[in-house]
């Protein structure tokens, strides 16, 4: 019998349809994966799962019988614990405080926060998953802190796991990890729903696959019987380029160049640690590693967000290295930020003035001050036209966007206005097959017209498809360098979390298996 | 002249100063924990000074005499009960309506500005000031003064700083020891700092994130009724249109120069509360001293900018304090 | 598939004006009905009041002179909040920078008298503009350098003005009558009423400030909406992360946005003296009002600067008819206050008001988020 059924879900929003008449089931000692694109309807079916939406229709059942789930008290309830995508931790609070929190050991409303520090203890040494009870989330690595959110729904009783896009920021040695212990965890009798649109993850660690595509299930299989290409057709709904065509560089004179640069970070802390680059026009330069090791302040320096504590960076032989973002634009700098609704764009403004952000202080876009509105429209019209940003027309509020077209909008922007470096941190976040591959197409073709092109990425396989270059970035230093094609993600992936020449080396002498 | 400024009366003169302002910070101290930011204060205090006195003013002109003597005590629960509503309007049109939480503040800061007005002509017909209320609160406390020697000296400084007060004066100091103990150390504690930091965390883990954040404003409506029953019907005796005079804004202030926390709160509103005592002492010295007294009056409102510009940027506020919850 | 999901939300035109006009409305319908209740159980006759409103706001050529006269102040008030609103900076202290305006007024008003009309009016009020601009300095580079909230500095500053106008009043400028006031201004920096350049028209309160409202209103749309500063602030209003990954210097934006606010609230303490009272009074005692109503002003007005004008007409007239109300059906003009805070809870709560307009907008919206973030 499945621990875990859902059955007709139906969930829609107003103009959409989330989830279709959506059946699935879960036993236990098994790990599914359900498979999807953004927007295919998963995450909207599990938290329907875990209460935090309520389905139009349709049933769920625990253990064979129908409950009725209409928050996540009631998920706890039944046994459904979930690891979200954005960790649902209190930052200042300690492991403990977090895994507790809702369910402290006590007496008349008094925390005994022995006791707890006691099972937490315990939990953790159970299931393998060590944890200092005492630090502070806001110390810990994010692979720490999906460690806590685990231990959290463990703690709760948890049977059922169900966990949201878990690899997004780990290095591929820590996804091996995880792998290994959510496998612990279904041979002790747990049943596990992992959330992916990562081919790879799914052929690695499901026993079951479910693919989801337009909010309906569309077909099922098991890793055993199919590839990722068959994966991705399933998904996708067509044949996909899994990879863009990339032509080789024509490298030109060094325009960036950065030298021997330090940058603390919010708190005052070294973040970039003395590091020295150089890119040349025509080509890419990919920065991998994982999140939180510099490339942020990195990036900041660069296009002037941030002030480095010393070092040097100039364009084409210019000092820029204390220039304000208005003057690292005029001197040729472009910059696709890591959160485009954050940071790309102004959500309550329509196209045409997001168009201009950056511009809107300089002529043809103002003169004396005044902002010329004959020229925002034009420069809107053929900026939206070039990059194909789906819209009626420029008085749409970008916030009304998806998140493709947003993603547009900012390289309309940004490359519209014809830099010399582009800056691109996470281009293609929370972007669709075929998003991705027009962000891609645009940047290899920015290489191609012989600008420089500086990208981060958290997405190994990103860095690896469109760099010609790879650096990889580990507590503020660059820890190794690569070139196209001789690097491979194994090896990357050890220098991301630290390890050295000699122990990425021996690791694939020894069939990277690690 | 020093003697006269720095004797045991201005101490005391402090703490009673600093009463209204510590209940109110407490108040946003909880307020702002739980993730709503409370401008709001200054109104309740108000409101709760204001219907305090109606009551007090109400039941101490009738004939039954155990209702004239609890008169000023059934004004301070009128006060309380006043304010709270008031705090409920700032919940609902924050956490349910989810309103600008400073815009609704300074909504009901104006609405208890008009009401008190409007019900000052109404009740008595004329705007200003009420009659003084019949029945005043004595000192909780009343020990006999032992007869002179060095003895005596130390036991008047002892007797005035420490028991000297009215009872409110006693409930600010319970406040901040108790809110502190309670804020670190109980489930409620843990699960307020949790709303004002992550409140989606707390939702996922069944935490009701609506009802924690309505108790929290309902308790610094309590507690801001303390404060306007303190200044009304404790400390002054009778009500004046406006007579909070923007004490809800420095207590926001004493809250963050105390870091959020309850001790800090009353610790910071000692120091203004000191500057207020210190001020009014050093009035009946200007002709001495030369200086016109609107400077002695302006200067608890320089001193909050002053403390704030030297506190802002290294204290941290609750990472989600002022933003509505809304759920998926 | 993405495209079957494009759902590009545009408002249809009548759903626009709705928005724009009904809820302001709406709103104050509502904030009216409440003051109604307020007064019938305080025992007073609401249909009579509000009659005794009408009459006294525009029962003819004096009280429509006087309601221009009360919304004038308001005007500039509003336009100084809802400037700051652009760059979601709350100016609550405008009361404070209005005074200082004022101040700047009689001082210059009485050193400048000499000069002559056409000169001295606009040096005067330029002064007004520029203390109140001043006393927003502070609050604007403490808000912009160490990130103090203004909400609490500019209420702050506001005491410290009404303290300072106190000062003067009774020292520097004191005219030595035991009044806490200045000496009259000469008539050549008065601004002048209406019925000096209007033929036919009995004497009327209501002067050239208004005039200078408007045209501060018009200034203020084309700053905002034709200007790279008003392009920034608006972009800082907005996002501020965006804002600044544009080139915005933030700090800037910020001490710029809140000196325009509180010249603006300058503005309309200078327009009070040269125009109406002619010399200045402590305020510590008899506080305008003219700040937090400006407040209320800007809510109603949703932060546009023609709306600006409406509201502070509205809130005009209920300033100048309250004191009919009062006359003839005896409601205590505080009622007014009421009436305000209420509007502004009505205006600011729109989720209730439109509610039912936006839901399916709003859900559309908010399904389009919960699609993206999968």
């Amino acid at each position: 019998m499945s621990v875990l059924a859902l059955r007709e879900i139906t969930k829609t929003f107003p103009g959409v349809v989330a989830n279709e008449r959506v059946s699935m089931s879960l036993d236990a000692g098994e790990i599914v994966a359900l498979l999807g694109e953004n927007g295919a309807g998963k995450s909207t079916l599990m938290n329907v799962a875990y209460g935090l939406l309520a389905a139009d229709s349709g049933e769920v059942l625990v253990d064979g019988e129908p409950v009725r789930i209409r928050s996540p008290r009631d998920a706890i309830a039944v046994g459904i614990g979930m690891v979200h995508q954005h960790f649902m931790l209190v930052q200042p609070f300690t492991v403990t405080e977090n895994i507790v929190l809702g369910q402290e050991p006590g007496r008349f409303g008094v925390i005994d926060f022995a006791e707890a520090r006691k099972r937490v203890r315990e939990i953790s040494e159970r299931n393998g998953l060590e944890v200092d009870p005492d630090a502070r989330i806001a110390d810990l690595s994010v692979g720490m802190q999906q460690r806590v959110e685990i231990l959290k729904a463990l703690y709760r009783g948890a049977r059922i796991l169900i966990l949201d896009e878990p690899t997004a920021v780990l290095t591929p040695q820590e996804v091996r990890e995880l792998f290994e212990v959510l496998r612990a965890l279904v041979d002790s009798g747990l049943a596990i729903v992992l959330i992916t649109h990562k081919l790879d993850e799914v052929m690695l660690a499901a026993d079951r696959v479910i693919v989801m595509r337009d909010g309906r299930v569309v077909g099922e299989t098991t890793p055993s019987v199919t590839d990722e290409r068959g994966l991705a057709r399933l998904m996708v709904g067509r044949d996909v380029v899994l990879r863009v065509e990339r032509g080789s560089p024509h490298p030109g004179d060094v325009l960036l160049e950065v030298d021997d640069l330090v940058v603390d970070d919010e708190r005052g802390l070294q973040a970039v640690r003395g590091v020295g680059l150089k890119v040349r026009g025509g080509e890419i330069v990919g920065i991998a590693g994982v999140d939180g090791n510099g490339q942020r302040e990195l990036v900041e320096a660069i296009v002037g967000l941030r002030r480095p504590k010393s070092g040097r960076i100039s364009l084409k032989g210019r000092e820029i290295t204390h220039a304000p973002v208005r003057e690292t634009i005029a001197a040729g700098v472009s910059h696709v930020p890591e959160d485009r609704q954050r940071r790309g764009l102004v959500l309550q403004f329509d196209l045409a003035e997001n168009l201009i952000l950056g511009d809107h202080a300089r002529p043809p876009v103002a003169t004396f001050g005044v902002v010329h509105r004959k020229v925002v429209e034009d420069i809107a019209e053929r900026r939206i036209r070039d990059y194909d940003v789906r819209t009626p027309s420029w008085r749409v509020l970008a916030g009304n966007l998806s998140g493709g077209n947003q993603q547009k909008l900012v390289l309309a922007r940004e490359l519209g206005r014809d830099p010399e470096l582009l800056v691109a941190a996470q281009p293609t976040r929370g972007l669709d097959v075929g998003a991705i591959e027009f962000v891609h197409r645009r940047i290899l073709a920015e290489r191609d017209e012989g600008k420089a092109v500086l990208m981060v990425s958290m997405e190994l396989d990103e860095v690896m498809a469109l760099s010609d270059r790879i650096l990889v970035m580990y507590r503020g230093e660059f820890v190794a360098e690569f070139a196209a094609g001789e690097a491979d993600a194994e090896r990357i992936g050890l220098f991301m979390t630290g390890g050295t020449t000699r122990e990425a080396e021996a690791a694939v002498a020894g069939g990277g298996a690690g | 002249m020093l003697s006269e400024v720095i004797n045991p009366e201005l101490f005391a003169s402090a703490i009673r100063m600093a009463t209204p302002l510590a209940l109110a910070a407490i108040g946003g101290t909880i307020c702002e924990r739980s993730g709503v930011v409370n401008i709001a204060l200054e109104g309740i205090m108000l409101i709760g000074a204001f219907f305090g006195v109606v009551v007090a003013l109400a039941a101490g002109s009738t004939h039954i005499s155990w209702l004239v003597a609890a008169s000023p005590w059934l004004g301070i629960l009128a006060a309380v009960v006043a304010s709270v509503l008031m705090a409920g309007l700032h919940a609902f049109a924050s956490i349910t309506l989810r309103m600008d939480q400073v815009v609704s503040g300074t909504a009901i800061n104006l609405l208890a500005l008009g009401l008190t007005g409007f019900l000052m002509v109404t009740l008595y017909g004329h705007p200003g000031t009420t009659d003084p209320i019949p029945v005043a609160i004595n000192a909780v406390f009343n020990f006999p003064t032992p007869a002179g020697g060095l003895l005596a000296t130390a036991w008047s400084w002892i007797d005035q700083i420490v028991f000297s007060y009215t009872p409110i004066v006693y409930a600010a100091m319970i406040a901040a020891v108790v809110g502190q103990w309670a804020l670190f150390h109980t489930r409620w504690g843990l699960h307020l700092r949790a709303l004002g930091e992550h409140p989606r965390a707390a939702d996922t883990v069944g935490i009701r994130v609506l009802r924690g954040r309505y108790v929290a404003v309902l308790i610094s409506g309590v507690l801001g009724g303390l404060a306007g029953a303190n200044l009304s019907i404790e400390q002054v005796g009778s009500f004046n249109e406006n007579m909070t005079a923007g004490r809800g804004f420095i207590a926001l202030a004493a809250n963050i120069f105390g870091r959020w926390t309850p001790i800090g709160s009353y610790l910071a509103s000692l120091l203004f509360g000191f500057a207020d005592a210190l001020q009014i002492k050093l009035q009946a010295f200007q002709s001495v001293v030369q200086i016109p007294v609107q400077f002695f009056l302006m200067l608890p409102y320089v001193l909050t900018v002053v403390v704030l510009a030297g506190v802002m940027g290294r204290a941290v506020a609750p990472a989600e304090v002022g933003k509505p919850y809304e759920k998926e | 598939m993405s495209e079957t999901r494009e759902v590009v939300v545009r408002e249809s035109g009548w759903l626009k004006v709705l928005r724009l006009v009904g809820v302001p409305f709406i709103s104050v319908l509502l904030a009216m009905a409440v003051g109604s209740v307020i007064i019938a159980v305080t025992g007073g006759d609401p249909v009579a009041a509000f009659a005794a409103l009408l009459q006294g706001a525009f029962g003819g050529p004096v009280q429509i002179g006087e309601t221009i006269l009360r919304t004038t102040p308001l005007i500039f008030t509003g336009l100084a909040v809802a400037f700051g609103f652009r760059a979601n900076l709350f100016n609550i202290g405008a009361e404070g920078q209005l005074a200082m305006g004022a101040l700047a007024a009689a001082w210059f008003g009485l050193l400048l008298a000499g000069l002559p009309t056409g000169l001295a009016i606009p040096l005067v009020m330029l002064g007004g503009a520029l203390f109140g601009a001043a006393w927003a300095f502070v609050p604007a580079l403490l808000k912009a350098r160490v990130g103090a909230h203004e909400v609490i500095t500019t209420m702050m500053f506001s005491w410290i003005a009404l303290y300072l106008v106190s000062w003067i009043v009774t020292g520097p400028l004191s005219d030595k009558s035991g009044i806490p006031e200045t000496p009259m201004l000469s008539s050549s920096v008065w601004l002048v009423t209406f019925d000096k350049f209007i033929a036919g028209i009995p004497p009327v309160r209501a002067h050239l400030g208004f005039i200078i409202a408007l045209a501060a209103a018009a200034v203020v749309w084309w700053v905002l909406s034709r200007t790279t500063l008003g392009y920034s602030v608006r972009a800082v209003g907005f996002n501020p992360q965006a804002a600044e990954n544009g080139g915005i210097s933030i700090a800037w934006t910020t001490i710029w946005a809140l000196c325009i606010s509180g010249a603006l609230a300058g503005l309309a303490g200078a327009s009070e003296v040269l125009g109406v009272q002619h010399r200045l009074f402590d305020q510590v005692s008899t506080s305008s009002g003219f700040g937090f109503t400006g407040i209320a002003v800007a809510l109603l007005a949703k932060n546009n600067p023609t709306g600006v004008v409406f509201a502070a007409l509205l809130f005009g007239a209920l300033a100048a008819g309250s004191g009919n109300m009062q006359l003839e059906a005896n409601i205590s003009p505080q009622i007014i206050n009421i009436i305000q805070g209420l509007i502004i809870f009505f205006v600011a709560a729109d989720s209730i008001v439109t509610w039912f307009i936006k839901r399916r907008q709003r859900l559309a919206l908010e399904s389009k988020v919960v699609a993206d973030a999968e």
